[in-house]
């Protein structure tokens, strides 16, 4: 709890920087990827980071010096590479996208390993802290390193702001965003510049496996919870950030413990949280809605029946033989839905059977008329033939909102209570 | 007699990898050699610590388990979260990785491990594990790699139409009852398998590269079958030699050299397609 309030209040200074700087980091890539995940180019951000290798160390080798603003200029250019590399490969032969981006990771980290072993030869002391850019190492980060995130993520800020349209076109639909003139080429030079320049100052920090779940997972958990671009990037950021903030604090209370892998596994949890939970795109919740459209078919589909069979002059009374005729429910479900019908007082058991409510007649009735509206929907308008009307609308009569159905008994020239009691093939066809 | 061996070793590792990579890039999958050589680190870690040795065979089936266990989390993220694929596997391998990192570190006292020994496995020690079979010295990784070039060759063409219908055309697959999951996941556990065996001697950046890139060569090439996977293994057998070549050369990583020499030889490919295209056009 000491701990917590330590953390908390920024009191302790070495904690100041780590927090402060991952906290950004973990918002600007969250943010930055929302725009690569749109674009359905996730692992892009796996592919550069691996391809900054080679340019960190060339870089390294041509300065002498672990500079980190010439390393961070080396991962860029190299960087930036891999990203052309990747596009005209695609671009100039029948080679995808995943297996470009796979090439291109695979040869320039290749040539990045061949270079660390000849430096790890040749310069033998000053080389020591270079395999930082694979692995990151967070606990030294500095003032200096806040400030560059910071500078990060204003631009970042800035850039997203100054071309919001533009991008969301672009992201959305590429080939519109043409259409209407906007400069396609320039706004993914804008893309691939925020994603760069975040990568390139974040590996250090966080090593590169990380550095490109930073730029995953924040807009796969963020995308179960908004359709909107400018709330997924918020919503993104949002949990970058925290999760960020999370993994330095355990990194902080627990000593040895590494920060980028703890923001990573926190990141994931949420990511899991929201494939589970979220509403309305959680699977769990997703789950639950199509049961609940099941079992109100099946209900609607008891009612229909048993108010068909009374039209019929078959009685009132029902049991599953009888409304089987029709509408067949093997056992379990019969129980299943008399119960859940009973309870809402559309049916009433009478000794041998049960009998409809007037609430339950009301609506089997509505059933009945919005299934025969489809037909003849379907036959007039559709050209479907007589046989196959009645399962289609079987279906689609549980799904007739009442807007739709004005515009429908519009289109066929009926009268608003339209209400046939007759069966499709009774009802003469329109111009027969 | 060592650089023999080396080559053989990076030829086998192309051969049997190239063979699935081949089917990979068909499914537009082949960013999943790098996914499993990061997502097997929590098993490998865990495998260590139950077993408390660094003997190949637990951590080689730590290995085989987490790699299924990726396919599985990969497979319901995307069907069940209905995610795009890419996204489904970054979350999931960089997730995976996380964790094992945090056990490396946080086991790190008690164990002789760590990421870079995983993920970096050096072909420049294949001829140091000889072992005498039949009066043949020939280092153990050779042996083991062998068979699995065997497996793969079988699996492979006794599979390969299931995985073609199923790459070229699911639904369709799906309409006249093939089981189309199933062949999903057994093209995944043997990719899991044959990764797994090849890190363990060559080292993972070897790996990606000996999946995807010879195979993406001989795509560029033809679009005959059979003719690719004869193209695959070639490659594999150039890259492996060129590569332990440059190694010698620069004094650097040979895992790393041959995977650069497999990049050059499909730049070689492509500005040759290019050329080609070229002149008819």
């Amino acid at each position: 709890m000491n701990d917590l309030i330590k953390y908390l209040t920024l009191s302790d200074p070495n904690v100041r920087y780590v927090a402060l700087a991952i906290l950004l980091l973990g918002g600007v890539s969250g943010a930055v990827g929302t725009f690569n995940f749109l674009r359905k180019k996730t692992l892009i951000g796996e592919t550069v980071a691996h391809s900054m290798l080679p340019g960190v160390l060339i870089a390294f080798m041509l300065s002498g010096v672990k500079n980190p603003l010439y390393l961070i200029i080396g991962a860029a250019v190299s960087g930036w590479l891999s990203i052309w590399v990747v596009d005209y490969i695609t671009r100039h032969s029948k080679i995808k996208g995943d297996s470009a981006l796979a090439i291109v990771l695979s040869s320039f980290f290749g040539l990045g390993i061949v270079m660390l072993t000849i430096i790890q030869r040749v310069y033998v002391k000053e080389q020591s802290g270079l395999d930082h850019y694979i692995f990151g190492n967070a606990a030294a980060m500095t003032p200096e390193d806040s400030a560059v995130f910071g500078t990060v993520s204003l631009i970042v800020l800035f850039v997203v702001v100054r071309y919001y349209f533009s991008l969301k076109t672009v992201v959305f639909n590429q080939d519109f965003a043409q259409s209407v003139g906007i400069n396609t080429k320039w706004i993914e030079t804008v893309i691939r510049f925020i994603t760069i320049i975040s990568i390139s100052v974040g590996i250090k920090a966080v090593g590169i496996v990380m550095m490109s779940a930073l730029l995953i997972i924040p807009p796969t958990a963020a995308r179960f919870w908004t359709d909107n671009l400018g709330r997924m990037l918020f919503v993104s950021g949002l949990f970058g950030a925290v999760s960020g903030w999370l993994g330095a604090y355990i990194s902080y209370s627990y000593s040895s413990m590494p920060t980028g892998p703890w923001t990573i596994v926190m990141i994931s949890v949420i990511a899991f949280v929201s494939l589970m939970f979220a509403p309305k795109k959680g699977v769990i919740f997703q789950r639950w809605s199509k049961l609940l459209v099941k079992r109100k078919m099946n209900e609607e589909n008891l009612l229909k029946t048993a108010v068909q069979l009374e039209v019929r002059g078959k009685g009132k009374l029902f049991n599953r033989r009888s409304i089987s005729t029709r509408q067949v429910f093997d056992q379990h479900l019969w129980n299943r839905t008399i119960k859940r019908l009973r309870r809402k007082g559309m049916i009433k058991k009478v000794h041998t059977g049960y009998t409809l409510s007037t609430e339950g007649r009301a609506i089997g009735a509505e059933i009945d008329r919005r299934h025969k509206i489809w037909e003849v929907y379907l036959q007039r308008r559709m050209q479907m033939s007589l046989h196959l009307v009645h399962d289609e609308a079987d279906t689609m009569e549980h799904f007739l909102t009442p807007e739709i159905e004005v515009e429908i008994l519009k289109e066929l020239g009926l009268c608003s209570r339209f209400n046939p009691l007759l069966e499709i093939h009774e009802i003469v066809p329109e111009g027969a | 007699m060592d650089a023999f061996w080396i080559i053989i070793t990076g030829f086998l590792v192309a051969s049997s990898t190239g063979m699935l990579g081949n089917l990979l890039l068909l499914r537009r999958m082949s960013m999943m050699g790098d996914a499993l050589s990061h997502a097997v680190l929590p098993g490998i870690v865990i495998a260590y610590l139950i077993s408390g040795s660094r003997a190949s065979l637990p951590l080689f089936l730590g290995a085989i388990v987490m790699g299924v266990v990726t396919t599985l989390l990969i497979q319901f993220f995307s069907s069940k979260g209905k995610l795009q694929s890419d996204a489904a596997m970054g979350t999931v391998f960089t997730f995976l990785f996380a964790v094992g990192v945090i056990l490396v570190t946080r086991f790190a006292g008690e164990a002789d491990i760590d990421a870079d020994c995983v993920l970096h496995g050096e072909i420049a020690f294949v001829p140091l594990q000889t072992s005498s079979f039949l009066g043949l010295n020939v280092p153990a990784p050779v042996w083991t790699l062998l068979v699995l070039l065997l497996l793969v060759q079988v699996i492979f063409w006794w599979g390969y139409k299931g995985w073609m219908i199923t790459s070229f055309n699911n639904e369709y697959a799906q309409s006249i009852g093939i089981r189309t999951v199933l062949w999903h996941y057994s093209l995944m556990a043997a990719t899991s398998v044959a990764t797994v065996v090849s890190f363990e001697s060559v080292g993972a950046i070897l790996v990606i590269a000996f999946l995807v890139v010879p195979a993406a060569s001989a795509y560029l090439i033809t679009d005959n079958f059979k003719r690719m996977t004869l193209l695959i293994m070639l490659q594999g057998l150039i890259s492996a030699t060129l590569g332990y070549f440059i190694a010698e050369w620069v004094g650097g990583s040979i895992s790393g050299s041959m995977a650069v020499a497999s990049f050059l030889q499909f730049a070689a490919c492509f500005a040759w397609i290019k050329a080609g295209a070229k002149k008819e056009g």
